[in-house]
């Protein structure tokens, strides 16, 4: 008789697992199952299942089992939140009303990872949630071609970067490889047949389609919208539309079918685009000047920087700008108007709110009814109470607003968050939060739904490079102590565009093939150069993966950087 | 049906017959599900996959933690998160490789969860802290990667630190 037999057929119904081990007198690691090595390897830490990767392919291909790095990616980053999520919950927002819904698994940021169909890395996956948590990126620039009329503009959507000139059109880029054109169209109106100057833009992924939507915005009021399937990326003119003499459109934004512009005259206009069941049915020639304004406002009062948005809140539509305006008593303060339209394209309700509302803590339950004489007292109150208070001397830098997230920058190199609360009866800011981090004037701010923003200041030195200070913000974090006297710690994950961790760093010449500079070491060449002054960065943003924005040097030129975390 | 110290015989593999305590025996799920199904039929129970010295260390092992609440399931999270392990379990493991992995062995065979848990953290520890070449040598591994590609996979994995 051997030493070990496999005849035992009296338990067979018991063996569980398929695979039974032959045992060898030769017992040794790689002899194990798959399934043992990886119980095994489960109780590794990250950096020894890194290391284990290079003992050999078998233990490469196990060490980078997908499920594994999910259990990691989910006992470092969802799960913690998680559980801070639901500890904060009760101290937070009304979760119960219509028109607010911060679905858990969206405020989780890993839904989108777990589609059906899809098959996820999730080491990749675990490794970027990681660069991104410690700052750690490739950066790569590139040269935006000078155009004589007004500059270049950009955006970054899905994995497109966006540009458009008046000289070059619309064109579409790779954001993995910026050199590749994947598209590009002239601005040629449908009628006029004359080449017409963008003032804004605007790109939004439609995921119904698989397509990213553009919309154009130019001089002379007009704006045109583009569609672009990801998979095959070719641009289709889909709308363009004359509206009344407005001015210049300075800000434009779309959820598809709605376009809000707005013009240099403070004109917001909200349209509603004729679907591809119209078009079908009507012909598209018709169809091409045709966009039903749904509302048109026009303010005096309201000063840059302005952001504007429109969301699905269910079955409504609520559109929302975002302004900035100076009070009297609270200094620079953001505004903010929601017009909220059903699905017969009717309005519902139009109302409005600030942040001197909220400055003093009086917020929550009634914001509307607080006398000059409260706020007043209330501020004496907090500005004795609490330290630092939120006082702009200035007015902010960039605005960005994506529900409920409200965050703008400042000169005096803080941001500040606020957080917006949209329900049924009403409308109102909440909290106010000072972000501390920046060494300088922040010039720019950027959030995304998911709770995740970027901002950039330039670092406090000369006209080089590499001096960019970008930091990232996890405001979920943030929010957990919010209304509390907790004091903030947090100052931002402050991006390490190096090459320090062996991460591969490669000179693209981009666009116009314009080689990188090398940075200049000197950093206290320039110091004296007032904040924010020198350099004007433009935050154009970012997805899972990049971190994009647009710098414009002394010389005029338009430098594009990425930041790339993968 | 019980009697009043319920004892099961075990054949090993070798053919060596252990008798051991029904309670110890039923640390393994195997075990106590095929008697919950089968009842006893007084004979021995063959475990073909575990010889006679494997077999005592396993008896051993059950038989120290016999009293241990079972374990919950849920526990998965913070289970994984520590490869610490108590202090007989560290001693109890300090056998030589063979038949450490003969445990892991046995243990996930006769679906013993506690000591399949114990076996790979002991494995888990021999691997922490080493580098690859390390790693080879203690498990006799052989390295069937060029080193280009070697070099290339350590590039790409660099970026932990913790």
């Amino acid at each position: 008789m051997s030493k070990r037999c496999n005849d035992g057929d009296l338990l067979a119904p018991y063996i569980k697992r398929s695979r039974i081990h032959k045992a060898e007198s030769s017992n040794c690691l790689s002899s194990l199952s798959d399934e043992l090595l990886l119980h095994i390897l489960s109780f590794l830490p990250i950096s020894s299942l890194l290391l284990f990767q290079s003992v050999s392919r078998r233990f490469h291909s196990l060490a980078g089992d997908s499920e594994l790095w999910k259990r990691k990616y989910y006992s470092q980053w969802v799960r913690p939140r998680a559980r801070r999520l639901a500890s904060s919950k009760h101290s937070f927002l009304p979760l119960s009303n219509v028109g607010y819904s911060p679905r858990v698994s969206k405020w989780l940021g890993h839904s989108h990872l777990t589609k059906e169909g899809k098959s996820t890395d999730w080491q990749k996956q675990y490794r970027l949630r990681y660069n991104w948590s410690k700052g750690i990126c490739r950066a790569t620039t590139a040269e935006l071609p000078e155009s004589l009329q007004p500059p270049t503009l950009v955006k970054f959507c899905a994995r497109f970067v966006i540009t458009v000139d008046h000289d070059h059109g619309l064109r579409v880029w790779d954001a993995g490889n910026p050199i590749v054109c994947l598209a590009k169209t002239p601005l040629i109106h449908s009628k006029a047949r004359t080449f017409a100057v963008p003032t804004s833009l605007a790109a939004s992924y439609r995921p119904s389609q698989d397509a990213v939507i553009i919309s154009v915005g130019f001089k002379n009021s007009h704006f045109s919208v583009y569609s672009m399937e990801t998979e095959t990326p070719c641009l289709t003119l889909c709308f363009s539309h004359c509206g009344p003499a407005v001015g210049a459109i300075t800000t434009i934004a779309s959820s598809y079918p709605y376009i809000v512009t707005l013009s240099c005259r403070n004109v917001l206009s909200l349209y509603r685009l004729p679907t591809v069941k119209d078009i079908e049915v009507r012909g598209q020639d018709d169809l091409l000047e045709e966009a039903s304004l749904l509302t048109s406002l026009q303010s005096n009062n309201i000063t840059a920087p302005m952001t504007l948005s429109v969301r699905n809140a269910g079955s409504d539509i609520i559109s929302s700008i975002v302004y900035s305006f100076y009070h009297m008593g609270c200094g620079w303060s953001i505004g903010i108007q929601e017009v909220h339209f059903n699905e017969r394209n009717q309005q519902i309700s139009s109302r409005s709110t600030t942040t001197a509302d909220c400055q003093f803590g009086v917020v929550s339950s009634r914001p509307f009814n607080q006398t000059t004489t409260r706020q007043q007292s209330s501020l004496n109150d907090y500005l004795h109470r609490r330290e630092p208070s939120i006082l702009h001397r200035e007015p902010p830098t960039s605005v960005s607003y994506s529900h409920p997230y409200l965050l703008s920058s400042h000169t005096d190199n803080t941001l500040t968050m606020h957080l917006v609360v949209s329900t049924a009866s009403s409308l109102y800011i909440k909290g106010g939060q000072r972000l501390w981090g920046h060494t300088s004037s922040v010039s720019a701010v950027q959030v995304s739904d998911r709770g995740k923003a970027v901002s950039v200041s330039s670092g406090g030195g000369g006209g080089d490079d590499d001096d960019d200070d970008v930091r990232i913000w996890e405001l979920e974090n943030l929010i957990s102590s919010f209304g509390t006297q907790k004091t903030f710690g947090e100052k931002g994950v402050q991006i390490i565009p190096d090459s320090k961790q062996g991460l591969k760093h490669e000179d693209m010449d981009v666009l116009s093939g314009v080689p990188r500079r090398e940075p200049t070491k000197d950093r206290s060449s320039s110091r004296n150069k007032a904040y924010g002054l020198a350099r004007k960065h433009n935050l154009i943003g970012f997805n899972d993966e990049r971190v994009l924005f647009l710098r414009e040097t002394d010389m005029g030129k338009q430098l594009l950087k990425f930041y790339d975390f993968t | 049906m019980s009697s009043s110290n319920p004892t099961l015989v075990f054949m090993s593999s070798d053919g060596v017959e252990i008798t051991v305590d029904r309670d110890v025996a039923e640390r393994s799920l195997l075990i106590k599900n095929m008697l919950e199904d089968l009842g006893e039929t007084g004979e021995a129970i063959p475990i073909p996959n575990v010889n006679e010295a494997v077999l005592k260390k396993v008896i051993e092992w059950c038989a120290h933690h016999k009293n241990d609440p079972a374990s919950t399931g849920d526990d998965d999270d913070s289970r994984r998160k520590t490869t610490d392990i108590d202090e007989w379990d560290q001693k109890f493991m300090q056998v030589d490789q063979e038949m450490l992995f003969e445990i892991i062995l046995a243990a996930n065979y006769l679906d013993i969860k506690g000591l399949l848990d114990v076996g790979c953290k002991t494995v888990a520890n021999m691997i922490k802290g080493k580098s690859p070449e390390e790693i080879r040598k203690t498990f006799n591994i052989q390295n069937d990667f060029t080193p280009e590609e070697e070099d290339q996979i350590r590039r790409e994995n660099e970026w932990a630190e913790e």
